[in-house]
């Protein structure tokens, strides 16, 4: 089964990674990533641009309009991914405790869909 | 293989259903002279995907066997030596000479001496299925080293990137090797214990192909028809065996109902709407009489039972004609004989409701709360029981429940579908 880790961070976060004490975090970071390639449950991941590169498109009286910046003022953005293959959903939520920016602000776990069917 | 010197017409197709029937042959003898699964089966990949090039051009050789397990065996020996030769960089000019246990014997010699090579499938099967590895990795290595499938096909069966999957395979591989597995059938002791590993795989490779719908349904097809050929070919190697004959017959009867599963628009069609008349009447037949001739001689087993089951389906010309007295024995049997699983229950209680009417069926979902790991589908089945009863309400609720829990598309839409279809909902249809 696949699932999504859905990484949120917040300004304090992003600077933890990229400041002082940004090499041992993504030395984690990487120690994690080498893990779930070699266990060939990586599938893919992508880090998110700071929250403010974004452009945001919203329904305006039904027709989408663009705006400059994120969705709200949240406490936390949505700022990268991971995409896994594991056994249970147990597994990648583990996976997804040790992520080192759990410490600070939460990711979510989610199943994706798939095309596959069973007769009902 | 005739002997003649080459077939210049072969095609592509030909060339690849023949190096798939080659593979384990060739890897079983490369394995059982050399020891070293994994470079061994390293280097029958290259020499499949050589042959996969050159044949359909050149022509297949007289003896492809022979020509496979030469090109292998030197696959191997220049494995080693360029092994050796880092070795010898790295550690000390003393060492540039190649050890004499790295050396295989001359490849052309070895190909000279067929192997048993009956016997060597059959280990590889138990290999690939073995019991340190997780049923991904089985899969995967069952694909490639008994299929002959390559990494990118497997890849595209499962939908994950090559990449993924090669390091899932290689690690299996490392698996197999740290556990320090000789090749060689496993001990009489743990035979039947193994074997019922290697048939949960074969299963679980058909059950991956079987509930493919739609997008990349022909890699993921394939995998059906894999689990298939992999299946006959064990029941060749233990003709005597009810549980493998059973297993081939469920996937038979199972696989006739494949055209029928799905409508032109890709949307589910359950068993008691499916138009019987486009089941597969072949796989029908042979999967009935495999069932009743396993049953017949064979001590009973799950695979059987199942296969019983499906065979009662198949044989019915509708789900109102069905034998469903006889179905609910047979599943109280399955729980008799593999233990109390509640995958079955839910089916039995589909069964007893066609018997006993809906209620009946309710009363047996009860018990059931929790223990199913996709739990959709006991909120489907409550659902279609209660719109049987004529409790609109309570089945639009458990059609909603099970539509959100399903992680299926498919599924969703189905569910969502009969969920609009009750009269006096919010639904058009």
């Amino acid at each position: 089964m696949k699932y999504m880790v859905m990484i949120y961070d917040n300004a304090q976060t992003r600077e933890r990674f990229f400041g002082e004490e940004g090499a041992e975090l993504m030395a984690e970071v990487n120690a994690i990533m080498k893990e779930l390639t070699d266990s060939g449950e990586l599938i893919g991941g992508e880090a998110l641009a700071d929250p403010s590169n974004t452009r945001t498109i919203r329904p305006v009286d039904g027709v989408p309009a663009i705006t400059d910046g994120p969705l709200a003022e949240a406490k936390e953005h949505f700022g990268g991914y991971l995409l896994l293959e594991c056994e249970t959903i147990e597994r990648a939520a583990e996976i997804a405790r040790r992520w080192p920016s759990s410490r600070f602000t939460p990711l979510e776990v989610r199943p994706v869909m798939s095309a596959d069917g069973a007769e009902m | 293989m005739s002997p003649s010197p080459a077939h210049p017409d072969a095609g592509a197709a030909r060339v690849e259903a023949l190096l798939r029937e080659l593979a384990p042959r060739t890897l079983g003898a490369l394995t059982r002279r050399h020891g070293q699964f994994d470079a061994c089966e390293d280097a029958v990949q290259e020499a499949l995907l050589a042959a996969a090039l050159q044949w359909p051009q050149d022509g297949v050789p007289a003896d492809p066997q022979a020509w496979l397990l030469t090109v292998a065996g030197r696959r191997l020996v220049d494995g080693w030596r360029s092994e050796s030769a880092r070795r010898a960089r790295e550690e000390s000019a003393a060492a540039r000479a190649v050890p004499d246990a790295h050396v295989a014997p001359g490849a052309d010699v070895e190909a000279a001496a067929p192997a048993p090579e009956e016997d060597d499938t059959l280990a590889l099967l138990f290999l690939c299925c073995h019991p340190a590895l997780s049923p991904p990795s089985q899969l995967a290595l069952t694909l490639r080293a008994v299929g002959g499938l390559t990494t990118a096909q497997i890849a595209s069966a499962f939908l994950v990137p090559e990449a993924t999957m090669a390091q899932r395979i290689s690690r299996a591989k490392a698996r197999i090797r740290d556990a320090g597995t000789t090749f060689a059938l496993p001990p009489a002791g743990d035979r039947a214990t193994r074997l019922g590993v290697v048939l949960h795989v074969l299963y679980l490779m058909f059950n991956e192909g079987y509930v493919a719908t739609a997008g990349d349904t022909l890699a993921r097809v394939e995998l059906t028809r894999e689990a298939i050929r992999l299946t006959r070919l064990l029941r060749a190697q233990l003709p005597g065996d009810g549980e493998v004959q059973g297993l081939l017959a469920l996937m038979l009867l199972t696989d006739a109902r494949r055209p029928a599963r799905v409508d032109a628009r890709g949307e589910l069609v359950p068993l008691a709407e499916q138009d019987r008349g486009r089941w597969d009447a072949g796989e029908i037949a042979e999967g009935v009489a495999l069932v009743g001739d396993a049953l017949a001689r064979a001590p009973l087993g799950p695979y059987q039972l199942q296969a019983a089951i499906a065979a009662l389906h198949a044989e019915a010309p509708s789900a109102d004609a069905t034998d469903w007295r006889q179905i609910v024995a047979l599943y109280r049997l399955l729980e008799r004989v593999a233990g109390t699983n509640p995958m079955v229950k839910l089916n039995e209680a589909v069964a007893v409701a066609m018997v006993d009417g809906p209620r009946a069926g309710l009363v047996l979902l009860d018990g059931l709360a929790g223990g199913l790991a996709e739990s959709h589908r006991l909120d489907a089945v409550r659902a279609h029981l209660l719109e049987r009863d004529g409790d609109l309400a309570g089945a639009r609720d458990a059609y909603r429940a099970a539509a959100r829990r399903t992680t299926s598309l498919p599924e969703r839409r189905y569910l969502e579908r009969r969920a609009a279809a009750l009269p006096g909902g919010d639904g058009e249809a």
